[in-house]
């Protein structure tokens, strides 16, 4: 048989064999479907469950199933299922806005750094040194406080502390990437540097970043949680940190006003590690090996 | 200026090239020491023939083809291609000129990127420097498959769908497509398998006959270089020890390095066998951020004399065709082992 008789393959990029990899991991199925319900609840909920989240509908400290409210009221005879549905969107508004944030200025600056290296490199990941050491929860609080707690603003402080992770592992695939044979054949083939950067490594270098920005979006509910429960929230959008903060007086008399938030975040933010992992397998080539 | 009828028969002339990269050692107030990885090499490659470069892992072969190819920087000489000092051309005319230079890399598996389907990684140099329109482009890159040996069908395919020796095929395709002058090949056969090899060897001598290519030929296989090439230098510690017509080299060496390397070589020939000793050479290299004065190779040479400790060996001519750096050859061209 010669070589020109073998039978030939469709097309299969590395991205949808990966795909197909991430599809036989039951557990980060899993949790993509508990995002994609959680995303479409936050989205739609309030359409279908309306009323004002802010609004006392019935006595205070009414527990769940009572009187047909399914969760229950809080410490101000508020719905706690409209509350809950309403701080999903600002959850997920913010974990997503905060992650993709974090993701251009991390790729920006590691991307750079990485490519160029010397001096470049030098003052780049001092900078980057410097968010790196910085409290984060202190510095954002002293963002938030200073510039006011709109969620803009949140998200701002949550990107700006998270982003030197990102800029971490950009800069050192960078680093691997950039001495590979494939990048040295394209700049023999006069492909220009922006084009290096952005067209030939950068796609290569995007797998672990992915990862890291799908586990940075749980980070970043987490962050903003940890935010409004402190009270550096827009006082006029629930989120479920805050939902938790304001009846943390009552934690014993009326525990479900702050479990039931809690429980929203626990799932969320592990829906996202699950789907996270399961991206890192999914992209990891040497763990598909085994 | 000498020799001008010989030298426009020229393609590539190197001169004087020299690589070096930085080594820290030490604390950070020891002075600053160097690694000459290319010290000081000239050599000259005429229109359609391969020049090979062979030496052992760390003689510094690969570092002066990437210099050649401006894919490391060289710290000075001269790299004439055509009317070009290669190393003098900056941004846009050194990003124009590489269509005239193109590389083949050693390890098929890293030299293909693999988010690219094999197409257009052939049509990557021909987008990048602006050559011909999307359709011309796809003509070229369906001839290109088709001289190289692989099928249409294929071009849609990612690279971790091909072989070891297709993507070797892909590899020359792309170096082909800019219609090259010089091409450099990096050991372009070592991680294949011998059948492979073969094929590959092949189809780079039906290409370079078919075009008239002219290969620059990095190889440690001194079986794959009498295969390929026209001439040859000998590498060692970054230094040119022997340069010579594949005949001169191959029938009579006259460096020790070269004799022990030839010596090296298995044959199955058992006649062949019996003639040849054996020529062992004890010790490693010396240490290259710091190398001896005298020859780099006098350490481990089984002839060498007080000479060759003091005083560096310059390259010197024998011949037209055969140069030697070496003290103990003389004017006969008679190795200095006999």
């Amino acid at each position: 048989m010669s070589l020109n008789q073998e039978p030939i393959d469709v097309a299969r990029s590395p991205f949808s064999e990966a795909m197909e990899m991430f599809r036989k991991n039951h557990a980060a199925v899993a949790g993509l479907v508990i995002l994609i319900l959680i995303v479409l609840g936050g989205i739609f909920g309030p359409f279908i469950y309306q009323g004002d989240p802010f609004e006392m509908v019935w006595a205070p400290f009414s527990p769940p199933g009572e009187e047909g409210y399914l969760l229950g009221t809080d410490y101000l005879g508020r719905d706690l299922v409209s509350m809950i549905l309403h701080g999903a969107r600002v959850s997920i508004a913010i974990g997503v806005s905060a992650a993709f944030l974090t993701v251009f200025i991390g790729i920006t600056v590691g991307a750079l750094a990485g490519y160029y290296k010397g001096w470049v490199e030098e003052i780049l990941m001092r900078v980057t040194e410097f968010f790196q050491v910085l409290p984060t929860l202190l510095f954002s609080m002293v963002i938030v406080a200073l510039f006011g707690a709109s969620l803009p603003m949140i998200t701002l402080a949550i990107g700006l502390v998270s982003w030197p992770a990102v800029a971490r592992i950009t800069r050192s695939e960078f680093l691997r990437i950039r001495e590979l044979e494939y990048v040295m054949a394209a700049r023999a083939s006069g492909v220009r540097n922006w084009k290096l950067i952005f067209k030939v490594i950068l796609p290569n270098a995007l797998p672990p970043i992915i990862v890291q920005a799908a586990l940075m979006v749980g980070s970043a509910i987490l962050f903003e949680a940890g935010l409004s429960f402190l009270g550096l929230t827009d006082p006029n959008v629930v989120s479920w940190g805050q939902i938790i903060g304001s009846n943390r007086q009552y934690i014993l008399d009326a525990s479900y006003t702050v479990t039931i938030p809690g429980v929203a975040i626990f799932i969320t933010v592990l829906a996202i590690s699950l789907v996270g992992d399961g991206l890192n397998d999914a992209l990891n080539p040497k763990l598909r090996q085994r | 200026m000498r020799e001008e009828t010989n030298n426009s028969a020229e393609l590539l002339n190197v001169e004087n090239l020299t690589v070096r990269f930085p080594v820290k050692r030490g604390g950070f107030l020891s002075r600053k020491a160097y690694l000459y990885a290319v010290d000081d090499i000239s050599f000259s490659i005429k229109r359609g023939e391969t020049l090979a470069i062979v030496g052992e892992s760390g003689s510094g072969k690969t570092t002066a083809a990437l210099a050649v190819a401006r894919l490391v920087n060289a710290f000075k000489g001269k790299v004439q291609l055509g009317e070009h000092n290669f190393l003098e051309l900056q941004d846009e005319a050194l990003r124009k000129a590489r269509a005239k230079v193109q590389f083949i890399f050693q390890d098929p598996y890293a030299s293909l990127n693999p988010r690219l389907r094999a197409e257009a990684i052939v049509r990557e140099p021909l987008d990048s420097l602006g050559i011909a329109s999307p359709q011309e482009q796809q003509v070229r890159v369906n001839e290109l498959f088709k001289s190289v040996g692989l099928r249409p069908e294929q071009q849609r395919l990612f690279p971790h769908q091909f072989s070891g020796g297709q993507r070797q095929r892909i590899g020359i395709a792309r170096a082909l497509s800019t219609q090259p002058e010089l091409i450099i090949c990096d050991e372009p056969v070592s991680a294949l398998d011998v059948a492979v090899q073969a094929q590959i060897l092949n189809l780079l001598r039906r290409l370079q006959s078919e075009m008239g290519l002219t290969y620059l030929f990095i190889s440690h296989d001194l079986g794959v270089v009498q295969h390929m090439c026209d001439s040859v230098a000998v590498m060692y510690m970054g230094k040119i020890v022997e340069h010579a017509s594949r005949k001169d080299l191959f029938n009579n060496p006259l460096h020790p390095y070269t004799s022990a390397l030839l010596s090296a070589v298995p044959s199955v020939d058992k006649k062949r066998r019996a003639e040849t000793k054996r020529i062992l050479i004890p010790g490693d290299p010396p240490d290259p951020i710091d190398p001896p004065k005298g020859c780099r190779f006098a350490n481990r040479c089984p002839v060498a004399r007080s000479i060759c400790k003091e005083k560096e060996p310059p390259l010197r001519a024998l011949s037209s065709t055969h140069k030697v750096a070496c003290h103990l050859v003389d004017e006969k061209a008679k190795s200095p082992l006999l």
